[in-house]
C-alpha cells in the first residue's frame, strides 16, 4: 500500500530532452513527445526517481492537491494461490519485499494474480519500487517468474534481470568460501524456516 | 562540573534535511550533558592521524607515503582511471579527510602516471543526489577538472558475469581503463555486513545497480550477503580493470592511518582485523547501556547518525553482539523487518527484539532518505518541529514515519516530554562528536564504570572468536 502524494513537474526552460527521466521511471509514467518528457499525472507515484536523476536539475516534486492510495486487496484473491505463487518464489507471503511501504510478497503475488504483467504493472498497482527504488526488484522478479512470466524488457534502465538467490550458490562456492564468514548453509536454513512458518491470517482461523 | 562538550557536526544544507535554520539548539547545549573521550574509556584507543594537530595535511602526507609502495605501472600516460567513491566517507568527521584522501589519490596517480583523464564516480546509497552535493561542497569538481559526478543505482547498468551467476553494476563505474577503489573501514552498517569482507562491500552497493543491491538485501541471507560484492570483485570483468585502493583506516576516534594496496583482499584482512579491533569495545559497551533517550542530532539519514563513530542503526541492534556470526539476526537489517507478520508479531521464534535499553528516540535533527518508519515503528519517537515532520512526510521512503512519532514544538519540550515518559535522565547523544561521545553526566558515569570489564572481555573473549570466524588468524596484530 502506498499513499501518492507528490507529483512530478518539468521545468521546459530547463529541459533539453535527454530522456533521462524517461529512462528511469519505474512505472513508465513519462513519454517523450517531440524530444520533451510529458508525465501522465494519473500514472505518476511521486517516487521522485526522474527528479534525483535529471542532469539539468529540471524536475520538480510538488505536493498533490488530492493525494491518493495504490493498494491490491490480497482478500480479493483465492488465498491459497497467494501461498502457492509466494512459497515458489521463496517467499512468506508475510514477508516485508518492499521497507518504505512495507508492501508484503502477499499484495504482490495478488497483484499478479490479478494480471500484472511486469515489474513496471506491479509498481503502478501496489506502490512497490516508488520508495527507494532500489531494494525491491529482486522478489517482483522471483514472483513473476514463479507465475511463468517473462516480462519485456522497458527501453530504458528500469530493471536488467533476476539474479541469484542463496539456494543457487553452487556447493563449490560454498566450499570455497565458507571459512571467511559466509554463513550460506546457515542462512538458508533461516530463511526456509521463515518460509514454513505460519501466517498470522491461518492463526486468525 | 560537566567537562565542556565535545562540538558537534553541524547541519549541513541539504535537499534530504531541512534548512539549518530550524536547527535552533543541539542537545548538547544542555547544562547536564558532558562528553565521554573514547581514551577516557579504553586506554588503548589507538593515536589518531586525524582530528590532530596538523590538520588537513596530515591526510595528504599519508596518503601519499602510503602511495609510495603501490605499483601504478599498469596505468599509461593515455589511459582513463575512474577514481571509486562512496558517500559515507563523507559523513565521517564532517567530510573533508576522505575528501582529501580523493584528491591526493587523483595527484599522485597523475603525477607518477603521466594519465590525465582521472575521473570521480561518487556513489551514493538511497539519496541519489547525496554525492553531487559533497562534490560541490569540497571543490571536488574543481579538482577533478570537471571530471567528477555522482552515480546511482538505477542509473544505466552492466551486466558481470560471477562465480554465482550475472549480477549487474553501475555503467559508468566501469567506462574507463583502469578502476581505483578509494574507500573507508568504519564499521558502519555491520547489522547488514556483519563484518565480514568489509574492504569489499561497495562493489556490491556503492557500485552496484538495484539488481545487485536487491539481491544482497532480498536474496541471500543475513550472514551471506555480503558475498555479492566479494562476487563482484572477484569477477574477471572487474579484476581486468583493477588498479589498486586506498583506504581511509578509521577508528571511532578518528584516522587511524592511510592504508594502500594493489592486493584488495590482502588489504581486507587488515580492515576487517582493524574494525573488530578498534569498534569491538565500543560497540559491546554500548550494548551494556541499560536505559536511555536517545537523541538524534547529526546530518544523516536517522539509522546513520553517529555517536562515539557508531551508528544509530547499530545501537538499535546492540542489545545482540553484531560482529557475532553464531547469531543468525541481528535486532535490525531489512531481513529482520521483513520478518515482522501484520500483526507486528515475528514470524519464526528467535527474532531479536530492538534494543530494549533505547526507551525514547528524540529526533532532533536526521535526514530523511532511508527507509526509517521501522525504527519510529519500534521506538517511542518525538520529532522536533513541524518542518522535520514534513521533510519526512513528502519523501517517498518515508511516508509512513510520521505515523508512530509524535511532533514536538521544540527541543526544550521535546527534553522535557522525553525525560517524564522514559523516566530514565541517561542521555546518549549521536551528533557526530568527534573522540568520544556526548551524553548526560549520569551516562557518562554509567559507562567510565562498565568499560574495564567491558575492555577485558572483547581482548580475551569476543575478539579473538569474531577473528575466527572470519577464517582470520588473530596474529594478524603482530604482523
Amino acid at each position: 500500500m502506498r499513499v501518492v502524494n507528490m507529483l512530478a513537474q518539468v521545468d521546459y526552460d530547463k529541459c533539453i530532452g535527454c530522456q533521462t527521466c524517461a529512462k528511469v521511471c519505474p512505472v513508465l509514467a513519462i513519454k517523450m513527445e517531440n524530444k520533451k518528457p510529458v508525465i501522465n499525472a494519473e500514472m505518476c507515484r511521486g517516487c521522485a526517481a526522474c527528479e534525483q536523476r535529471c542532469p539539468q536539475y529540471a524536475i520538480k516534486m510538488v505536493k498533490r492537491e488530492e493525494p491518493f492510495t495504490v493498494y491490491v486487496d490480497p482478500s480479493t484473491v483465492d488465498a491459497e494461490k497467494i501461498e502457492e505463487l509466494c512459497k515458489k518464489a521463496r517467499l512468506h507471503p508475510e514477508q516485508i519485499i518492499c521497507y518504505c511501504t512495507a508492501t508484503r510478497a502477499e499484495e504482490v503475488a495478488a497483484a499478479i494474480l490479478k494480471g500484472a504483467k511486469s515489474p513496471e504493472e506491479i509498481s503502478l498497482q501496489t506502490g512497490v519500487r516508488t520508495g527507494c527504488k532500489v531494494e525491491c526488484i529482486e522478489p517482483i522478479l522471483r514472483l513473476l517468474e514463479a507465475a511463468g512470466i517473462n516480462p519485456e524488457k522497458p527501453d530504458g534502465y528500469q530493471w536488467y534481470g533476476r539474479t541469484p538467490t542463496v539456494w543457487e550458490i553452487p556447493e563449490s562456492v560454498k566450499e570455497k568460501y565458507s571459512s571467511r564468514g559466509f554463513y550460506f548453509e546457515e542462512d538458508i536454513k533461516l530463511l526456509d524456516k521463515v518460509l514454513a512458518a505460519n501466517s498470522s491470517r491461518k492463526e486468525d482461523k | 562540573m560537566a567537562a565542556k562538550v565535545i562540538s558537534p557536526i553541524k547541519p549541513r544544507v541539504s535537499q534530504y534535511g531541512v534548512d539549518p535554520k530550524y536547527v535552533t539548539k543541539r542537545i548538547s547545549d544542555y547544562p547536564e550533558m558532558t562528553s565521554v573521550k573514547l581514551k577516557e574509556l579504553f586506554a588503548d584507543t589507538p593515536d589518531v592521524i586525524y582530528p590532530s594537530e596538523k590538520g588537513i595535511a596530515a591526510i595528504r602526507e599519508n596518503v601519499i607515503k602510503a602511495l609510495e609502495k603501490v605499483d601504478m605501472s599498469m596505468i599509461k600516460p593515455g589511459d582513463s582511471v575512474n577514481i571509486l567513491a562512496s558517500h559515507h566517507g563523507f559523513t565521517l568527521l564532517g567530510g573533508e579527510p576522505y575528501a582529501e584522501v580523493l584528491k591526493t589519490v587523483r595527484e599522485v596517480i597523475a603525477e607518477r602516471t603521466g594519465a590525465t583523464d582521472i575521473r570521480l564516480r561518487a556513489g551514493v546509497g538511497l539519496r541519489f543526489r547525496e554525492t553531487e552535493e559533497y562534490i560541490k561542497a569540497f571543490g571536488l569538481d574543481v579538482a577533478f577538472n570537471g571530471k567528477a559526478k555522482g552515480v546511482a543505482p538505477i542509473d544505466k547498468g552492466i551486466p558481470i558475469e560471477t562465480e554465482i551467476g550475472t549480477l549487474y553494476g553501475i555503467a559508468a563505474v566501469y567506462d574507463a581503463d583502469w578502476i581505483v577503489h578509494v574507500h573507508n573501514s568504519d564499521v558502519r552498517e555491520v547489522h547488514f555486513h556483519r563484518h565480514v569482507d568489509r574492504a569489499v562491500k561497495p562493489f556490491g552497493m556503492s557500485y552496484a545497480r538495484i539488481e545487485t543491491r536487491s539481491t544482497y538485501h532480498q536474496n541471500l541471507g543475513p550472514r551471506g550477503a555480503n558475498f555479492t560484492a566479494r562476487a563482484i570483485f572477484a569477477s574477471e570483468f572487474v579484476q581486468s580493470k583493477f588498479a589498486f585502493a586506498t583506504f581511509m583506516n578509521m577508528s571511532p576516534a578518528g584516522v587511524v592511518s592511510i592504508e594502500a594496496d594493489n592486493d584488495l583482499l590482502a588489504l581486507n584482512e587488515k580492515i576487517t582485523a582493524d574494525g573488530l579491533r578498534y569498534y569491538g569495545k565500543i560497540m559491546t559497551l554500548l550494548g551494556e547501556i541499560d536505559e536511555c533517550i536517545a537523541g538524534l542530532d547529526f546530518p544523516a539519514p536517522v539509522p546513520y547518525v553517529f555517536a562515539a563513530g557508531v551508528i544509530f542503526a547499530n545501537f538499535v541492534g546492540a542489545n545482540v553482539d553484531l560482529f557475532d556470526l553464531d547469531n543468525p539476526l541481528p535486532p535490525y537489517t531489512w531481513y529482520t523487518e521483513a520478518f515482522y507478520d501484520k500483526s507486528g508479531k515475528p514470524l519464526i521464534e528467535n527474532v531479536p527484539p530492538v534494543n530494549p535499553a533505547i526507551k525514547m528516540v528524540v529526533h532532533n535533527y536526521a535526514w530523511g532518505g532511508y527507509p526509517s518508519a521501522f525504527f519510529a515503528h519500534q521506538i517511542p519517537t518525538v520529532v522536533v518541529g513541524r518542518e522535520q515532520a514534513d521533510l519526512m512526510d513528502r519523501d517517498p521512503q518515508n511516508l509512513d514515519y510520521m505515523k508512530y512519532a509524535v511532533i514536538a514544538r521544540d527541543l526544550d519540550s521535546a527534553m522535557a516530554y522525553a525525560y517524564k515518559v522514559a523516566k530514565t535522565d541517561k542521555v546518549i547523544i549521536f551528533d557526530g562528536a568527534a573522540g568520544g561521545l556526548n551524553c548526560s553526566e549520569s551516562l557518562a558515569e554509567y559507562l567510565k564504570a562498565k568499560a574495564p570489564e567491558v575492555s577485558r572481555r572483547v581482548d580475551q573473549e569476543l575478539l579473538p572468536k569474531w577473528l575466527r570466524q572470519r577464517g582470520i588468524d588473530p596474529n594478524i596484530f603482530k604482523k
